[in-house]
This record gives C-alpha cells, structure tokens and sequence, in this order.
C-alpha cells in the first residue's frame, strides 16, 4: 500500500512535468558579449514557454562552440555565429551535413571598420576617410588599434595595412592582446575627449554607448574582400568591410528532432537598429542580458510574434499581456 | 506584495517607499510570477534571503545591490584622474625600461644576444654543462622560428625579475629589522598571493593606457615580488643569534653587519627567492599578453582562440623552455654561493 501511494505521487510529478516537455531537452550556446546575451535569452524564453521545451544554456565563444559541435554534436543550437571568425572548420561542417544555417539572427547583419570618435570627426572632417587620416596620421596620435591575434579580424586588418602601407604613413600598428583591452582603450579615449583610430564591430555595448564614426576605406570589392581574409595574402587589396553575417545555426540532428523549435528559430531575427536601441537601454539601465531579454519581449510584440506558431503565440500572449 | 512588506510598514516608512516609484529592469522570474496572477502562496522553503534586492521589491525606495556596483564603479572613476596623475610618472621608467629592453633584444642579431647570453650563463654557473643546454634550447627555438617571440619573453622576464628584486630585497631587509613592518607588510603579500592575476588587472586597465607596456609589467611583478621579498625576510631572520653576538662583540655598526654578516649568510635563502620571483614573473606571461604583451603568450592565446593545436602546443613548449633554463640556470648559481659558503 505505501509504495503504491509513493508510485502514485512520483507519476503525479512526473507526469506535468513530462506533458509540458512535448519537445524535449535542447542545449543553446550562450557567447560572452552583450547582444548575444539578448538573443540567448529571447530564444530560451520562447523555447520553454511557448514550446515547452526544456532549455539549458551552454557559456561558450564561437570556436569552441563549432568545434564541440564538430566533436560531439553538442550544444544544438549556436545562436549570433559570426561567419567571419567562425571561419572554414564551420563552412566544412555545413558540407559534411552536421550543421545547418537556419537564417539570419541580425539583419542586415554586423557592421565592422575602422572607427574614430564623432567629435574628432566633427573638427576635422577630413579624418572620415582612409586617405585624410594617412595624411594627417598627428590627429590620431599616430596609433591604429588592431585586433588581437588569432581573430578574425586580425587577418583582414593586417592584410589591409600592408595595401595602404599605413606604417609608412607614420602610423603605429598597435596590436591588442584581449578584445576587453581594445574596448577599454576605445571607451577611455572618449571619455578623456582624446583622439583614437582602430577598427570596431557592432552592435555591441561599447558602439552603442560611445558615439563613434565609421571611417572610409573606399567601396566593398568582394573578391579583394575574400582574398584579405587568408594570412599573409600576396597582393592584399583595399576593400571596405561588408554587413558580417551573423547566423542561428542548429546541428541536423535537432532539426529533425524539433521541426518546429527550427522553424520558429530561423524566422527569429532581430534588425540591426532594435538590437543597438536594446544594448544601449542595458547600459543605460544597467540590465542583464535577461532583463533586456524581457524588455525586448514586453515592448516588441510585434516584432516576436510573426517568429511563432499560433499555439505558442497564444501562450506567450497570455504571459506577456497582463 | 513581497516577503518582507511587513518591516518597511512597522517601520511607519511606507510612505518613503512610494515616494519614489522604481522603474527598474524586470527580471523573467519576475515576468513569469506576475503572468501566473500576483498573489502566490509563499512557504517557508522558499523564504528569500532579505537581501536588497528583496527589499527593493517590498520597497521601491531602497537600492538595487546593482546600485553599489554602480556606485563603486563611479567613485572609483571619480578618483581615476588624481591617482593617475601620481601614478603616471612613478610608473613611467617601467615603461622605458620594458620598451628599451625588447626593442635592444629583438632588434640586435641573434649572433650577437645568443653568445651575450651564454657568455651570461657561464659567468654564473661556471658550468659547460649549461651553457650547452641553453645554447641548444636557443638553437632549437630560433631553428623553427620562435626565436624573435621567446627573446620578447626573455626580455619582459629580465626587466620585470630585476626590477622585483631591486625592489623585494630591501623590502624584505626592512621586514627583517622591524617587527612593526613585518607585520603590516605580510597581509599585503598574502593578498598578492592569492587574488588571482585578472582580479588586479581590472583596475590597472582604468588607470594605465592600456597601450603602454607598464601595464603588463605592473601586473608581472604585483604577480612576482612576493617570494623574494619573503625569503629575504625569512633568510636574515635565520641568521644565527651567535654569529649576530659576534658581530655586535666586535663593535660592528648595524649597517655593518647587515652588509657583511646578514646578506652573505641569507643568500643562499634570498637566491631562493629570486629563483622563486623568475618562475613566477615566467607563470603570468600569457595572463599579461591579455593586457598586450608581446611574446610567446600571444602565441598560446593565438592558439586557444582560432584552435591552432600545434601553434598552442609548441609555444607552451617553448615557455617550458624559457623555464627550464632559466630555472637551472639560478639553481646552479644558488649552489655555487652554497659552495662558497660551505669552505
């Protein structure tokens, strides 16, 4: 009689708890910068609530997620994949079928270049372009920013160096050794009112914040663009940089699984601007990611809601309307 | 309603509290507990600890605890510009001295730095033995193309070691002679022993540009200072209480016999030390290339980010390397003193 009774309590907590998860255990990667904190959460919140699926949350940075994806196909979902620093190991995943792009999680995508304060731009215009600043390399203090080494960006960055021939324009090339040391140098310079020059990518909190103008390298030649992206390229060109693609991409295997948690993720996209109005009211708020998460949900819904099926809008719209 | 309601109403400070209506973030739990309808039947099990965040929630009026971040954050902002202005000077020879350094060690030809810096290994160890080793070690380094990123190293590790030990050593003779010092002094080694490395970095990064090599270099002998001084202090406080009766029986001054009879005696101790100060300024090269130190720690780092297996790989060999030989190297120096000292 007593264990029957501990039985029936255990199915009656188990039995919600099972009839709630109709779509099981996902993982999603959760990158360590702002915007991808936001985007993390939105799509937890919408997974569990309105799915009912049962989320954890990986901390993790886009390499080692491609490559635990490559290795274990785990996490399933890698949400904000910057296809640029992602580089090739992702593009042979795509190809040996273990991965998917579902679409666009930024639309129309990252901005990246090579940026000064607005202020300085403002008393010498001419600094806004690549040639003005080579020209007058004293109003920069003689110093270009560059990424860390094993970026990216680092690869272009140099490439493009050696086709302006910066350095002989008596401009110093001053190579970061975290992404948090270049952020500090650019934020601390704008603070102080000082002059600086280095590249940038957003939307991130630090080019939400600070009021910063993009300087011109000339027009975006595709193939210029692609052969700057290999290290030590021969002839590197002068080329602006394009809208990065940033992708949600999920491991086949959970495509399969979850065909409509995939459906809802590949409409999920945010524009570039809300993402940047969003970052700068966590600043300005001191928010978490999850609370701009919840921001973004309550004041959005227009946005949010074509993303979904209806029983899932249905849900949410119970939660989020009161 | 929250929990701890009922304080701010005993207190008769409800209407503080509504004074000021807070518009702060919400946070999911929060979103999800008020779409389930406001009053959920609260048991003790799930009690909140009445921290300020709790108390905000019974009361609009009182701080977030993201307030006292915010709050930290702009008090120490405020004092940045004075602290940097004291600061900025003291610390700028630091830099000279990294800049001037690895400019000389990478900019001279290797066939003058590596015999310089046998000729270097025999002077100290009188040993062909090792001065056989570190040839082949440079040899080996320079061979596949490390040789420009481990002089780099070597170079921030000579300036940042030298300077700990031109600072730790009298400090720790200090310490040694006054009771009162050591006992302000050893708190302070103990926390710069165990804050971890990034903890210090935060503030150094507000107040150095982080451009300048000073802050890497701050961060290495913050990091590195602590054994030499200890063992300074330690060795000079071992020395015999005869051979100190003897030295005061023959009528020497203090300075006398600090110099000819406390020093000598605790070298062996204090080489320790800088044995010690080495390894450790050598264990903070890849934390301080985060701050942009040039080196075989952007290389691991380069390793870490992009996975370049064999790039991480061979330079985390090569700091290996780098501390052998520089471990062997005050070692066999350490045990020649010893030898000395035993006739």
């Amino acid at each position: 009689m007593r264990k029957l009774k501990s039985a029936a309590l255990l199915c009656a907590l188990v039995i919600p708890a099972m009839a709630q998860a109709d779509c099981g255990e996902v993982s999603i990667t959760e990158m360590n910068w702002a915007s991808n904190t936001v985007v993390t959460n939105v799509a937890k919140f919408i997974m569990e609530q309105g799915y009912g699926c049962d989320v954890t949350v990986v901390p993790s940075d886009t390499v080692p997620a491609v490559t635990s994806v490559a290795e274990n196909g785990e996490p399933d979902i890698v949400t904000e994949l910057w296809l640029n620093s992602a580089g090739e190991a992702y593009l042979r995943l795509e190809e040996e079928g273990k991965i998917e792009r579902l679409g666009k999680v930024l639309t129309p995508g990252g901005v990246e270049g090579w940026w000064i304060p607005t202020y300085l731009a403002e008393a010498h215009p001419e600094l806004t372009t690549i040639e003005g600043i080579m020209a007058n390399p004293e109003l920069v203090n003689n110093q270009f920013n560059n990424c860390p080494s094993g970026w990216g960006c680092r690869v272009v960055n140099d490439n493009l160096i050696r086709a302006l021939n910066l350095e002989k324009s008596g401009i110093k090339v001053f190579n970061h050794g975290s992404g948090e040391t270049l952020a500090t140098s650019m934020a601390s310079a704008v603070q102080n009112n000082e002059s600086w020059f280095g590249y940038y990518w957003g939307p991130t909190v630090p080019l939400g914040k600070l009021d910063m103008t993009r300087v011109k390298l000339g027009d975006y030649k595709p193939e210029v663009h692609k052969k700057n992206q290999t290290a030590d390229a021969k002839n590197p060109g002068v080329s602006e940089f394009p809208a990065a693609t940033i992708l949600t991409s999920v491991t086949t295997d959970f495509k399969d699984r979850e065909p409509e948690v995939a459906e809802m993720l590949s409409k999920l996209t945010f524009k570039t601007d809300t993402m940047s109005s969003l970052l700068a009211w966590m600043d300005s708020n001191n928010a978490t990611g999850e609370e701009a998460a919840v921001h973004f949900l309550s004041n959005n819904s227009d946005e949010w809601s074509t993303w979904l099926n209806d029983s899932a809008r249905g849900k949410l719209a119970a939660i989020l309307s009161n | 309603m929250a929990t701890y309601d009922f304080i701010f109403s005993s207190l008769g400070l409800e209407e503080w509290c509504s004074s000021s209506h807070s518009d702060a973030p919400m946070s999911m739990a929060a979103l999800l507990a008020k779409a389930k309808g406001g009053e959920v039947e609260q048991s003790l099990w799930d009690l909140p600890f009445p921290s300020m965040d709790a108390l905000n929630e019974s009361c609009a009026a009182f701080p977030q605890s993201r307030e006292l971040t915010k709050g930290l954050e702009q008090g120490f902002l405020a004092i940045k510009d004075s602290l940097s202005v004291v600061l900025d000077p003291i610390t700028q020879p630091l830099s000279w001295a990294l800049d001037g350094t690895l400019y000389t060690m990478v900019t001279t030809p290797w066939w003058i730095v590596i015999p310089v810096l046998l000729a270097l290994v025999f002077f100290v160890t009188k040993s062909w033995k090792h001065v056989f080793f570190v040839a082949i070690s440079f040899i080996g380094l320079a061979f596949i193309d490390y040789y420009v990123y481990a002089m780099q190293t070597l170079a921030i590790i000579f300036v940042c070691a030298f300077l700990c030990v031109l600072l730790g050593i009298p400090i720790g003779i200090g310490m040694a002679r006054s009771d009162l010092m050591q006992r302000l002094t050893i708190p302070v080694l103990d926390m710069l022993q165990t804050l971890p490395p990034f903890v210090y970095l935060i503030p150094l990064i507000f107040l150095f540009s982080v451009t300048e090599s000073k802050l890497y270099g701050i961060a290495i002998i913050l990091y590195a200072i602590v054994p030499v001084i200890r063992l300074t202090n330690l060795g000079i406080r071992l020395v015999d209480e005869d051979v100190i009766e003897a030295a005061d029986a023959f009528g020497m001054t203090p300075r006398q016999k600090l110099f000819k009879v406390q020093i000598p005696l605790a070298l062996p101790n204090i080489m320790a030390g800088v044995n010690q100060t080495i390894m450790m300024s050598l264990a903070m090269v890849v934390i301080a290339s985060l701050v942009s130190a040039p080196g075989l720690g952007v290389l691991v780092l380069r390793g870490i980010r992009s996975l370049e297996l064999g790039v991480g790989l061979v330079s985390g060999l090569g700091i290996v390397i780098l501390a052998v030989i520089l471990d062997r190297v005050t070692k066999a120096s350490l045990a020649r003193i010893n030898a000395t000292q035993k006739q």
